[in-house]
């Protein structure tokens, strides 16, 4: 690291070139899409670089409101995200402190269906799924969103990477304070690896607000539509065949639509980054 | 003697007691953690599993009675240019999203690997905001950002004097297209992730050397990268992984087209679910779970160090 | 990761599989009664779905739209249709249609009463439908042939046909007068051939006739030209008729067009389409009546200069309509309320006060929607137009226009449950085509065996 700071001042220039350069490129998209969804409709097609100069119209985020649930699809994201998060945050750091702290027959082959679980293409999946959903009654309910991956296997394996750091002797302590084996995780590994969590956390957010796949198929109803389910469905009428004739319209319903959901989870991201970033540095593999 | 040894015999029983107490409850406890995770992977993944398995046998159109076909829906993949092509295109884009992201990611890594430097934290946000968008807004952005004429990118190249590039209307651009928008959209996390490994080195060895008077390429080389090879390794499997689990991607932005040149394996698949044949779609299913499971215990295989 | 042996792996995987073999477990797919609703009696088929006899019929049903312009429309229709039955509840929804339908009536869970579908997927989910030939008995005789045709699979009606979609020949009239040419001198394909190189000669930068670029709506392109011809990709009994001199005719057509350098290759109205048809390059577009939504919104600089005449004729004195998409109404036989919901659709499409609430000037329309017609005749009249001249088009008397070339249209064959599949294979190769790659009768040949093989056969 010494070295880089006493880096010549022309490779610095570079450093700073090549970051701003990378930066710029990471950035515009995003930056385009929010600021084209206060471009009128035509003009976001046909003219998609002229971003300052067409006129400035709410007439994208209107319509948007009109059309399209967002508020109910905010509402049931919340709920799915509190439920399955809460879910997650408990069940995989509990999972994942058995993997790390025991030894057990079973261990390694339960420790496998997690690998097991990462491998597994969504997809394969959905069908299956959604029939056993059907049996259960479960097509359009919370716990359809909810409980399938709520204790993620990816979560699990980064978790115990975080919880393997945890030295021995400190469970050991706690043993000899009287502390039972769950106290252990509750009151020793839970506070210690906070920052792992954290990192979990914001990570654990984005999955389930960001997810797909699954939503779009066991909420059908527009009631259980989740945001993401309400910006494919509006997506769907573009990408679809574009036979509906609306296309520029819908095209800045979208962009206003996913504006107004980006902008919750970027606000908490740049919030928590420190915390994401080094929770992110916590869990990974090293070395 | 004798007393003594009774004594400790009955001692050690006692002890036997309280241990064998202590480690019922012991040998209990660490079932008890993974309980949750097991409840879920039986229930949400073994349990359709062992449908899907059993509907790979059969051609059903998701109503009426399964009829039983053996092996044929196996036998139509297998002999099948399509799924080949499917699985050919999902390699394809690997080859060219994980040299170029790995590529990027510990270039950022290595300059942002710098205390010192100034704005980091600002490129450390920055980079990784795509990461946090949602994909469904994403890929919309790609059409319009990517269309031959009219679109930002060609725009773009055009005030350099380059040519216009038909993205995603010719069958040798759309895959290009496709794992641009990948890199754009996980190099942050892999970023993060290739950071956390580069911080655990010890600066020492990187002024040792420098003492020795090693240039900082080779300082990279040689010093740096084997010692995070097992980060990059992980790195490289999350991305496999993810590659060929790749669906919504080239579901939304090219429905797989131009002349199937993005059908990945993920989409390929969902085109058999989406015609309601249930029974290919199925046997599809574990032919990627094979494939998918094979390369990843390759990947580990590699990953392990040579010890 | 190193603490795993691929062998525990290797043992999992086969546990899971053994348990497969054993095949005792697993979601039932064996059982399929769909429950019975509407009031079929003993004597009637039980398929066939039944109108409502309560004189004032109550309840909710859930219909499905997919998000847009049309779902604005119909929404407002929902006040008209309540005014004539108040107690039926109308639940409205803007549904990703594509993704959602499949899933939802296989679970069979919240099922919808009515499902607006584009004409080509009906076929496929015939299972799930209800046959509605009693309930549409007394207009079958006033839709278009066409209409009922392609909702028709095994005897079965299986789609409440919503609109007619004629395909007409849009051209940028300003620009092809000034290049001497009179629109009313193209009669056939080979006139339409002849006009463009005239227009070329004129305007060199000029790629004048539309090549569609994307292989789902150029196959649906394709099904236009040989719906013209009276005939179709599927026969009446479902068997694939592709390689005929038909669709060999069409092909070659359309490769000449490219060959000649008088095409602009592009996907339908992206912003590559807009530009060259802005530009005056692009001057004849054969295409579905929906293109007129181009010049109203998309076209601001050539708006006014569009026109719409009847498709030329492939032979001197042929027919010079021909079908472009279209959707219908659907009713899942597991719907609540699948009665009702014939009567919603019932309403929309054939009560003059709900045909006139559709098509008529809105809210979200003001001079009517004009981007299709009735399928209904006694809506579709000549002389009672429900949408206005359109103003983007010189205030051009679509109606007419199109009413007529909706009557040209010969009927059909029902669109089998494969024609989405067969993008992949005829849809892809008619573009290898276009780009120089296969020849038309390759087209021909490589497609038929593919979709025999690859959709046909695995039915």
């Amino acid at each position: 690291m010494t070295t880089i700071t006493s880096a010549p001042g022309t490779r610095r220039a570079g450093s700073q070139l090549f970051l701003a350069v990378v930066t710029l490129a990471f950035l515009a998209p995003v930056a385009w899409a929010v600021i084209s969804a206060f471009k009128p409709p035509t003009d976001i097609i046909q003219r998609p670089l002229d971003l300052f100069s067409a006129g400035f119209t709410l007439e994208n985020y209107q319509h948007m409101f009109e059309d399209v649930p967002i508020g109910q699809g905010f509402l049931n994201t919340a709920i799915v995200l509190v439920c399955k998060g809460s879910i997650t945050m408990i069940g995989a750091p509990l999972a994942a402190y058995g993997f790390a702290k025991y030894r057990f027959p079973g261990r390694n082959l339960i420790f496998a269906a997690v690998l097991v679980t990462l491998m597994l293409p969504v997809i394969v999946l959905i069908i299956p799924l959604l029939l056993e959903m059907k049996q259960l009654d479960w097509v359009n309910t919370y716990q359809a969103l909810i409980l399938p991956g709520s204790v993620d296997a990816f979560a699990i394996f980064w978790m115990r990477q975080v919880i393997t750091a945890v030295p021995d002797e400190m469970l050991e302590a706690g043993r000899i304070d009287g502390c039972g084996e769950f106290g252990l995780f509750w009151r020793i590994v839970m506070p210690v690896i906070r920052p792992g969590l954290a990192g979990l956390g914001v990570l654990t957010i984005m999955n389930i607000y960001n997810d797909f796949v699954w939503p779009v198929v066991a909420a059908s109803s527009t009631k259980m539509a989740t945001l993401q389910v309400v910006l494919s469905t509006l997506a769907q009428n573009i990408s679809g065949h574009r036979i509906s004739a609306d296309y520029a319209t819908v095209t800045g319903e979208l962009l206003a639509a996913s504006s107004v959901a980006l902008i919750p989870l970027l606000v908490l991201f740049i919030a928590l980054q420190k915390h994401f970033i080094n929770g992110i540095l916590a869990g990974s593999v090293k070395g | 003697m004798t007393a003594t040894a009774a004594e400790t015999a009955r001692a050690s029983q006692a002890g036997s007691m309280r241990r064998w107490r202590r480690s019922a409850r012991k040998w209990l406890w660490p079932y008890l953690f993974v309980a949750p995770f097991v409840a879920v992977f039986v229930a949400f993944s073994v349990y359709p599993l062992v449908f899907t398995f059993r509907l790979s046998f059969t051609r059903w159109h998701g109503t009426g009675p399964a009829q039983w076909v053996g092996w044929d829906n196996y036998g139509y993949l297998l002999s099948n240019p399509a799924f080949w092509d499917s699985l050919q295109n999902s390699a394809v884009l690997w080859l060219l999203v994980i040299p170029a992201q790995m590529l990027l990611a510990l270039a950022i890594a290595l300059l942002l690997n710098n205390a010192a430097l100034r704005l980091r934290n600002l490129y450390r946000v920055a980079i990784i905001v795509p990461f946090v968008t949602p994909l469904v807004a994403v890929a919309q952005i790609w059409i319009v950002l990517f269309d031959k004429d009219y679109g930002a990118i060609n725009s773009a190249l055009g005030l350099f004097g380059l040519p216009e590039v038909g993205w995603l209307v010719t069958s040798q651009w759309a895959k290009p297209t496709l794992a641009l928008l990948f890199i754009w959209k996980t190099t942050g996390f892999i970023m993060i992730i290739l950071l956390s490994g580069l911080q655990s080195i010890d600066p020492a060895y990187n002024d040792a050397a420098a003492i020795d008077g090693a240039g900082r390429l080779r300082q990279v080389t040689s010093i740096t990268l084997p010692l995070i090879r097992r980060t990059l390794m992980f790195a490289v499997v999350m991305q496999t992984l993810a590659v060929f689990q790749m669906f919504t991607e080239p579901y939304v932005v090219t429905k797989g087209g131009p002349y199937s040149s993005t059908t990945t394996a993920g989409l390929y698949l969902y085109n058999h679910i989406n015609r309601a044949d249930l029974g290919t779609g199925s046997a599809n299913s574990f032919l990627l779970v094979v494939i998918v499971m094979g390369l990843s215990l390759l990947f580990v295989r590699l990953l392990r160090p040579k010890d | 990761m190193r603490h795993i042996s691929i062998n525990r792996l290797a043992i999992l995987v086969a546990c899971a599989l053994a348990a497969g073999s054993l095949a005792a477990c697993g979601p039932d797919i064996t059982a399929d009664n769909p429950s019975a609703s509407g009031t079929a009696s003993e004597q009637i088929d039980p398929n066939k779905l039944q109108a409502p006899d309560a004189s004032s019929p109550s309840g909710e049903i859930t219909i499905w739209d997919r998000s847009g312009d049309l779902f604005e429309v119909f929404d407002a229709v929902i006040a008209k249709f309540n005014e004539k039955y108040p107690d039926i509840v109308v639940h409205h929804e803007a549904v990703d249609i594509s993704a959602k339908l499949q899933n939802t009536l296989i679970t069979g869970t919240d099922v919808p009463d009515g499902v607006f579908l584009d004409d080509a997927y009906v076929a496929g989910y015939v299972e799930h439908l209800w046959d509605l030939s009693d309930v549409l008995s007394p207009y079958l005789n006033d839709i278009a042939k066409q209409k009922v045709d392609v909702n028709t699979v095994g005897g079965g009606i299986y789609g409440v046909p919503y609109d007619l979609d004629p395909g007409l020949l849009f051209y940028n009239t300003v620009a092809i007068e000034a290049a001497g040419i009179d629109p009313a001198s193209i009669q056939t394909y080979d006139d339409l051939l002849a006009a463009a190189k005239k227009y070329q000669q004129y305007r060199p930068s000029a790629k004048p006739i539309h090549l569609e670029q994307g292989a789902w709506l150029g196959q649906l392109q394709l099904e236009m030209y040989a719906n013209q011809l009276s005939t179709s990709l599927a026969d009446t009994s479902g068997n694939l008729r592709l390689n005929t001199p038909e669709y060999l005719k069409i092909l070659t057509w359309l490769d000449e067009v490219q060959k000649q350098g008088l095409g602009t290759r592009a996907e339908y109205l992206t912003p590559s389409d807009i530009g060259a048809l802005e530009a005056q390059d692009e001057v004849f577009y054969p295409w579905a009546i929906w293109f007129d939504f181009a010049p109203q919104q998309q076209l601001p600089k050539t708006s006014g200069e569009w026109r719409a005449m009847q498709l030329p004729a492939w032979d001197a004195g042929g027919a010079r309509g021909g079908a472009m998409g279209g959707s219908s109404f659907i009713l899942p036989k597991a719907g609540k309320n699948s009665g009702l919901a014939w009567l919603f659709y019932e309403f929309l499409m054939f009560d003059q006060v709900g045909y006139t609430a559709v098509y008529g000037p809105n809210a979200v329309y003001p001079g009517g929607i004009n981007t299709s017609i009735p399928a209904y005749k006694l809506a579709a009249d000549p002389s009672k137009p429900l949408f206005q001249p359109v103003e983007a088009m010189g205030n051009q008397d679509l109606w007419t226009i199109a009413v007529e070339a909706g009557q040209q249209i010969p009927g059909g064959a029902p669109i089998p449950p494969w024609w989405d599949g067969a993008v992949e294979y005829l849809g892809n190769n008619v573009q290898k085509m276009l780009d120089g790659a296969m020849t038309p009768q390759q087209v021909l040949d490589q497609s038929a065996a593919d979709i025999q093989a690859n959709l046909i056969d695995r039915q």
